[in-house]
């Protein structure tokens, strides 16, 4: 069996997080490895994985692969897919690659799964672990079909370390037919910044903080300033529930809040080592939202709250307000 | 430019509230009671929908709903989506859950394409969600659209701006809350909604009794697409078990939980 | 053409550029429940000739088949809540060969059990007489797990032979045959707001305005509700229905009749535990507990799964009857609880029934409206049923409306006289409803008057009766330093209510508590919070883009309410304490639209009338369970 492990690579040749993460699933089922990587660049992101195993590393570069576009990246993972001749092909389920793995696959007249978030071999058989109706039941599937393409879901797998060196790069040069050209990308300014993938912890945000407080009134600026705080304090990423999104967005209770930072089962399931969930009642949208935050903690004033069900491993029945201010306070 | 043929795929699932459960069926995993929970339109492919109505209005086009799902509940579902927006759905009655395989159900939404009468791929949009919410492969579109040889594709879309001359640009979700600007020079293409930036429009009387002059004999008409559910083999379906032992705190200094907390969070 | 001016809608001239659209149908029927179904059946199957043609030509688009369009207010058709165990004989006349297997959760009725319950905590309000009873059933040891078995069924309490439903279930197979036949239009998520009348005429409906905030002003997107013309107006909007209640509010009730009594029921349908000795198709009725004037049901369907709930009349005077933490009381009765532990919540909802029956009965016919189901009076509130009911009277105007198209008669009062009205007169519907008609008139003097006058009327065909006089819901209710006298001091309610007020919390978990209820214990699977079975059991949802629908009429005269029966009885914690003091808050998104809050307030109407404080208008949205 060989395994592909196939990966775009970022601004400056290298390799991502979740890339990295991929190479540690295709390397992890132990069978014969060939890496593709494709970009502006790959020689930096081949040099960085030189030591991963790799019989071989194909490449596809230049200007024409410099951005994520569906045409020019189907093409060249298309042209390292044919040119490896894999019977397993691994790509990390990034924005860029989930645009491009299904129609890739059907170019090779490969069967296809996507964000798993668990693949492993044994007897000879590779199985694969991914979620169905959006994050609320899990499967473990298998195929007879090859090649089969698969891509894997970020913080599921272990980043292989200590590969550098300097890898030979076959390079391949497929003709790209696009009538799209990316103009740009646009980010929300740095410090305006919430939603942090990469951050270790997350900070859930729940209607509570856009309630009348006891004495009657809402306290939404105090809120506002309270939660911006903390996520400076920890640099921690932004979630927020369905409720207090949809109270949110400019003119609404809390500005910075858009539906982007909804998490559960109508918004993302982001991973973090760590989870505070504040002032959210905690039903099953929310655990869904939650499914794969190790370490969860809560605040809510209510001790019946759904979260002491079970759900977090430590609820703290208080006021938000208070605790978290006293909690930015310690951490400045 | 006038006249686009904006194709939406897409299907029903299951109401987002309601509790799932697997089972093992005699074709491999379903979910329980399957026919009884009450379903709606898959959320994504719903924003989809409201866009294309939205741009064709603009652009005097066609909206086409191609609908792969159990006969059955499509039509209870149409009962609610029909107000919405004008469209002509066009029917396959084969199943519609998260277990199927992706590329079967490509293939029947492709084939059901290629058949829209008065077709014309110089004017195709395919519309659709980025990911359903049952399988949430995000797979579909693409497949469809390679195997209608439509290669300029776009996912995660939150917004469409058409220019006069049929050339468009297009706003596409990528990591971290950022988004990726785009121009295409126009259709065909194939774009996987996200949320867009339309609200639910409003249910409307006259809207629905137009729709239902063509769901009702399209419902007849509907084509039988038995998914073989070859291929893709399953072990095992469950739904993990989350609970944790919840330790609660209760009547301590605010002081105490924020210390408690601090050395949590550095740790 | 004529201005029509829907009754009871918000004044307020559109704004510029909008305008208020208008379509015209032959038939517009309002809500989809069982009467609805029975008359959209019937019409269904009867506009369409043997070779599929027509009968009629539609007058209001020339050229078409007849335009048949129903508004069900709920998002889906499957969204009731109800029972359901019914003799099933107006079902078994439509559906003569009715396979129970095609619907869902459906099953014959085996076996029938009436328990009294006794009161195993001792927090219970029972009568002196009661209290003598419960001892002796105790002392001879014919009470066992603290319940008595009644010996025999009276007749008229039987419902073998007969069917188990669930009515979500069986709406939605009945609509989806409906809609299959394509004769009718059935559209969810479309409340009505109210009818166009025209004097005492009704020529249409005004649909709900969409597109608007809380308070109903435009917003984005604004649609104003849209007036559907119509030759006839079905009216089957239920026991609570805003259509219904504007026709009653507009024409009055005829001489003598009055909608006075009601009951919530609150109901659950449970995953019973594996191993559960309760066998499919049993019905069991309880009486006595959690209060003596609450009534519990538990119905076994297929699959191991129950629907079981209770009722909370009107005629019980507590201004605290809250259902949910009684429906916990209840199941945790040791006679339930014992079959019941171990089992999981599926599904959740409450609804209010019109208890008046016969005697609520409105005018069931006018120039260009009808009215059948439960808003129309035909539950039995002897027997205990309302759905078979509801099915046939939607039967019997579908029959009428077929002979008066067929002889092209206009849709008038005289003719629907001559032909529905004649109809539910000779029916079996009117027979039984007779004799119900006072059978619970002896629950206005006292719980054990109200069991001996049911018995008496149901045993004598209606020829004796406990007498009692009935008033206004509003009327009925007493201040809490009344209810609880003898039992809480005056000085310790009012340092609940301050306590309960500060904490924005409704006062009937402390009053329960200081009374000696046992506080629940959740397990997170059948005992949840009242917001987890909205959630979990009830999946409750609101689109948005509608009106609060409900809302209070005088602000002034809720500031001044010391009860606020309206807050503690409210079925979906939706209406709460306001800590600014004023009128109570309403969360729409919280709302099951069980209507009680209807009924469930102690202060009269500034307008006068029948009714309350709290104005109760057709909202979208509510429950999402297709089980209940
Ligand atoms: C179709 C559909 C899809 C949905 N999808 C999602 C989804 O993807 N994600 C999602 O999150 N929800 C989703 N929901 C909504 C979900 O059902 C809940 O309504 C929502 O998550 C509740 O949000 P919340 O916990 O923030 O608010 P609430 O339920 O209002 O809870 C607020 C909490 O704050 C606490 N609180 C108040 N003040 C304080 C204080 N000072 N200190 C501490 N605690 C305080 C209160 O005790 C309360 O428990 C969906 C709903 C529908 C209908
Ligand atoms: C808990 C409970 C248990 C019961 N158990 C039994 C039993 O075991 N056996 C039995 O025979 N009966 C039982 N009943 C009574 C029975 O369910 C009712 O009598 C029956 O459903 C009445 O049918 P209907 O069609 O008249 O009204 P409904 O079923 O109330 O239907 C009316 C419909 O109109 C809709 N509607 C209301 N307002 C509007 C509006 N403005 N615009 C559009 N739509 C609107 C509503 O959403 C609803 O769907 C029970 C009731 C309850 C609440
Ligand atoms: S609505 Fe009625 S019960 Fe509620 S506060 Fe107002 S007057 Fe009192
Ligand atoms: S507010 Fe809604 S849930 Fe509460 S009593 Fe009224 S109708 Fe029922």
């Amino acid at each position: 069996m060989k395994v592909l492990f196939l990966a775009h690579t970022e601004e400056g040749g290298g390799l991502g997080k979740a890339a990295l993460e991929a190479l540690g699933a295709a390397k992890g089922l132990g069978f014969e490895l060939v890496v593709g990587l494709y970009g502006a660049e790959v020689q930096a992101g081949a040099d960085a994985i030189a030591g991963c195993g790799a019989a071989k590393f194909l490449g596809v570069a230049g200007a024409d692969f410099a951005t994520a576009r569906y045409g020019s990246d189907a093409s060249a993972c298309e042209a390292i897919a044919k040119a490896a001749g894999a019977d397993l092909i691994v790509m990390p389920a990034t924005a860029r690659a989930s645009r491009v793995a299904a129609g890739v696959a059907l170019r090779l007249g490969a069967a296809v799964d996507t964000r798993l978030t668990g693949l492993e071999a044994a007897e000879g058989k590779v199985v694969a672990t991914r979620w169905f109706y959006r994050q609320r039941m899990v499967g473990r599937i298998e195929r007879d079909a090859r090649p089969w393409l698969v891509t894997v879901d970020s913080g599921c797998f272990e980043a292989p370390s200590d590969m550098k060196g300097a890898a030979s790069v076959e390079m391949l040069s497929p003709a790209v037919a696009t009538r799209t050209v990316v103009t740009g990308v646009k980010s929300p300014a740095a410090d305006a910044q919430t939603i942090r993938p990469e951050a270790k912890m997350l900070l859930v945000a729940g209607a509570g903080w856009g309630k009348s407080q006891a004495g009657g009134m809402k306290r939404l600026d105090e809120a506002s300033q309270l939660i911006l705080s903390l996520i400076g304090a920890t640099k921690c990423s932004l979630g927020s529930s369905k409720s207090l999104v949809d109270q949110s967005g400019e003119g609404g209770a809390l500005p910075f809040l858009t539906h982007m930072h909804q998490v559960g089962q109508t918004g993302s399931t982001p991973r973090h080592q760590k989870g505070l969930a504040t002032c959210c009642h905690g039903e099953e949208p929310h655990v869904v939202g939650w499914r794969f935050i190790t370490e969860r903690r809560a605040i809510n004033l209510d001790a019946s709250c759904g979260w002491a069900q079970g759900k977090a491993d430590v609820l703290y029945v208080a006021d938000a307000f208070a605790v978290v201010k006293a909690l930015v306070e310690l951490l400045k | 430019m006038k006249g686009l043929q904006i194709v939406v795929l897409g299907s029903i699932v299951p109401d987002p509230l309601q509790t799932l459960e697997p089972i093992v069926g005699p074709t491999g995993p379903a979910l329980k009671n399957e026919m009884m929970l009450p379903a709606v339109l898959d959320p994504w492919a719903g924003h989809a929908l409201y866009e294309a109505a939205n741009l064709a209005k603009q652009v005097e086009g066609k909206v086409y709903l191609v609908a792969l799902g159990p006969k059955a509940k499509l039509q209870q579902v149409m009962m609610n989506v029909a107000q919405k927006v004008p469209f002509e759905i066009n029917v396959l009655d084969g199943p519609a859950g998260g277990f199927t395989d992706a590329a079967e159900t490509a293939k029947a939404l492709a084939g059901a394409v290629e058949k829209l009468p008065g077709l014309d791929k110089g004017k195709l949009l395919i519309f659709g969600g980025w990911q359903s919410a049952s399988r949430g492969t995000g797979a579909v579109l693409q497949m469809v659209g390679e195997l209608l040889g439509v290669t300029d594709q776009f996912q995660g879309v939150d917004e469409i701006k058409m220019s006069d001359d049929g050339s468009f640009t297009v706003l596409e979700r990528i990591e971290g809350g950022s988004y990726q600007l785009s121009s295409c020079q126009g259709a065909p293409a194939v774009l996987g909604w996200a949320t867009g930036n339309l609200p639910e429009p409003p249910n409307n009387p006259q809207v629905g009794m137009a729709n239902m002059r063509f769901i009702m004999p399209a419902l007849q008409k509907a084509v039988a697409a038995p998914l073989k559910g070859e291929g893709l083999r399953f072990q095992s379906v469950e739904v993990p078990s989350q609970r944790r032992e919840t330790r609660i705190v209760k009547d301590a200094p605010v002081d105490d939980i924020a210390r408690e907390l601090a050395d949590w969070i550095r740790a | 053409m004529t201005d029509h001016t829907a009754d009871k809608l918000p004044e307020g001239a559109l704004p510029d550029g909008v305008e208020r659209q208008r379509m015209d149908v032959d038939i517009a029927c309002v809500g989809f429940g069982p009467a609805m179904g029975g008359f959209l059946h019937t019409l269904s199957k009867g506009l369409v000739a043997e070779d599929g043609a027509p009968v009629a030509e539609s007058k209001a688009m020339p050229g078409m088949p007849p335009q048949v369009i129903c508004y069900e207010r709920a998002d889906d058709i499957g969204f009731g809540v109800s029972g359901v165990v019914t003799k099933g004989r107006g079902i078994r006349a439509s559906f003569p060969d009715l396979d129970l297997m095609q619907i869902p959760l459906a099953t014959e009725v085996r076996h029938e059990e009436v328990v009294y319950l006794l009161d195993p905590v001792g927090a219970s309000r029972r009568p002196l007489v009661m209290r003598l009873k419960d001892r002796f059933l105790r002392a001879t040891g014919l009470a066992k797990n603290h319940a008595y078995t009644l010996p025999y069924i009276p007749n008229f309490l039987r419902k073998e032979p007969g069917y188990l439903l669930s009515l979500g279930q069986f709406n939605q197979w009945a609509g989806g045959q409906i809609m299959g036949q394509g004769s009718a239009q059935i559209w969810p998520g479309t409340p009505v707001a109210g009818p166009l009348m025209e004097g005492r005429s009704v020529v249409g409906v005004r649909l709900q305005d969409q597109g608007v905030d809380r308070q109903g002003r435009p917003e984005a997107g604004f649609m104003p509700g849209m007036d559907i013309g119509s030759r006839l107006t079905v009216v089957a909007d239920g026991p609570v229905g805003a259509v219904g209640r504007a026709l009653d509010e507009k024409l009055g009730l005829p001489v003598g009749n009055h909608a006075r009594e009601w009951a919530v029921g609150m109901k659950m349908v449970v995953d019973l535990p594996e191993g559960c000795a309760l066998k499919e198709g049993l019905v069991l009725h309880t009486l006595g507990y959690p209060e003596p004037e609450i009534f519990g049901f538990l119905y076994v369907y297929p699959g191991n799964i129950a629907s079981l709930g209770i009722f909370v009349p009107s005629w019980y005077d507590s201004p605290v009857r809250t259902g949910y933490r009684y429906l916990q009381h209840w199941m945790q009765h040791p006679y339930l609880w014992k079959h019941l532990q171990g089992g999981r919540m599926r599904s959740w909802g409450a609804k209010s029934l019109q208890e008046s029956g016969r005697r609520g009965e409105p005018h069931l016919v006018g120039d260009g409206f009808a009215r059948i189901g439960e808003g129309s009076g035909t539950t039995n509130v002897l027997t205990g049923s309302g759905f078979d009911e509801a099915w046939t009277s939607g039967v019997l105007l579908g029959v009428s409306v077929l002979e008066l198209m067929e002889q092209d008669k206009p849709f008038t009062r005289e003719n629907l006289e001559a032909t529905y009205v004649r109809r539910r007169r000779e029916s079996w519907l009117e027979r039984e409803a007779r004799i119900a008609e006072k059978a619970r008139d002896g629950f206005q003097v006292g719980v054990i008057q109200g069991l001996i006058g049911m018995a008496l009327a149901g045993l004598s065909g209606g020829k004796a009766f406990w007498p009692g006089a009935t008033r206004k819901p509003h009327e009925r209710i007493p201040s809490l330093e009344e209810f609880f006298r003898g039992r809480i001091p005056a000085e310790e309610i009012a340092q609940i209510r301050r306590d309960c007020t500060q904490k924005g919390l409704p006062l009937h978990g402390a009053l329960m508590d200081r009374l000696g209820w046992p506080s629940i214990q959740y397990d997170g699977q059948l005992l949840v919070s009242h917001q987890d079975a909205l959630l979990l059991g009830g999946k409750v949802q609101a689109p948005g883009g509608y009106r609060d629908h409900v809302t209070f009429k005088s602000t002034n005269v809720c500031k001044a309410c010391d009860e606020k029966v309206c807050i503690e009885a409210c079925s979906g914690q939706a209406i709460s304490t306001n800590p600014d003091g004023g009128a109570p808050l309403f969360d729409r998104e919280k709302c099951v639209h069980c209507g009680a809050c209807i009924w469930n307030c102690s202060k009269p109407s500034p307008q006068g009338g029948e009714s309350a404080n709290v104005d109760f208008q057709a909202g979208a949205g509510g429950l999402h369970s297709a089980e209940n």
